[in-house]
């Protein structure tokens, strides 16, 4: 009897669910940080706005980099519904300490899918998923930086407005 | 009888279905309904997908009749299935899929061990 199975699957089907579920994540997360660029485009944070959208477009990138290795690996990736997110804030910290939140919850996503790919031994999709641990390393180091200033500063007028100035340089340099 | 029917062999089968897979086509064949239906692998994941998915416990209290109705694609008969059939192919899928997986076991670790 062929292995259809593998033939025509490289991956695992749990692998392929997991995968899927992921897709939906960064679909959601991408849908959050719009949601935090628009609530901080109303307040007049012109900069913490294009840093959001900045961070929803990344996500999007992330969730199409899945999608095309599902179907690159001749598995169905589902393309998600997306339900509500936040739209209202306290404040300003308010929208950063969810952003932080949302990076934590993604960086547990992608280590479970890479101890998946252990348990599986399916060493393609564990490599493929090196890139998005590195990244998360990044994304967390950025909203946990960001989350910081307001720690520096404060979170009076002026330091609202100097937060404006900074954020849009908030970058991981890596381990240089 | 056709080629086609010839090179199948059941992969898993319940007292009433089964399933089976032509190597020459490398399709599957549910054995289910009057006419057996013809599917692709991704069909056949997509079909468990969408049978693991209905909330039975939902359709059990609901007020409407206890059917659900599965759509698969154009090319298929859309499937009406009761409560019972629902159980039925779930243990079908189910059984089928470990038995495939069993198959690649199967081919990793002898056919393409020793070929």
């Amino acid at each position: 009897m062929k292995d259809i199975l593998r033939r025509h699957q490289v991956l695992k089907l749990e692998i392929v669910d997991v995968i899927n579920k992921q897709i939906k994540m960064e679909a959601h997360s991408s849908s959050a940080y719009l949601a935090m660029a628009g609530w901080c485009d109303l307040q007049g944070y012109d900069n913490c706005a294009d840093f959001f959208f900045k961070q929803s477009e990344e996500e999007r990138k992330h969730q199409l980099k899945f999608f095309h290795y599902l179907t690159d690996m001749g598995a169905q990736a589902i393309a998600p519904a997306i339900g509500d997110c936040q739209h209202d804030f306290e404040n300003l910290r308010d929208v950063f300490e969810t952003a932080l939140d949302i990076e934590i919850s993604v960086t547990d996503a992608i280590h479970d899918i890479v101890s998946l790919c252990r348990k599986h031994t399916d060493i393609a999709t564990e490599e493929f998923m090196k890139w998005f641990v590195q990244e998360q390393i990044e994304e967390e180091y950025v909203a946990r930086r960001a989350l910081e200033l307001f720690d520096v500063l404060g979170e009076d007028k002026i330091a609202l407005g100097m937060i404006e100035e900074k954020i849009l340089s908030v970058s991981y340099d890596g381990a240089e | 009888m056709s080629p086609k029917v010839i090179s199948q062999s059941i992969v898993f089968e319940t007292p009433s279905t089964s399933v089976s897979q032509c190597d020459r086509s490398e399709k599957f064949f549910l054995h289910f309904l009057s006419q057996p239906i013809e599917l692709k692998l991704c069909e056949l994941i997509g079909l468990k997908r969408k049978i693991e998915n209905i909330d039975l416990t939902a359709l059990v209290s609901s007020q409407g009749p206890d059917i659900e109705v599965l759509y698969l694609s154009h090319q298929h008969p859309v499937l009406v299935l009761s409560i019972y059939e629902i159980l039925e192919l779930s243990e079908l899928l189910t059984g089928t899929f470990t038995m495939l997986e069993l198959n690649s076991v199967i081919h990793k670790f002898i056919y393409r061990k020793f070929s």
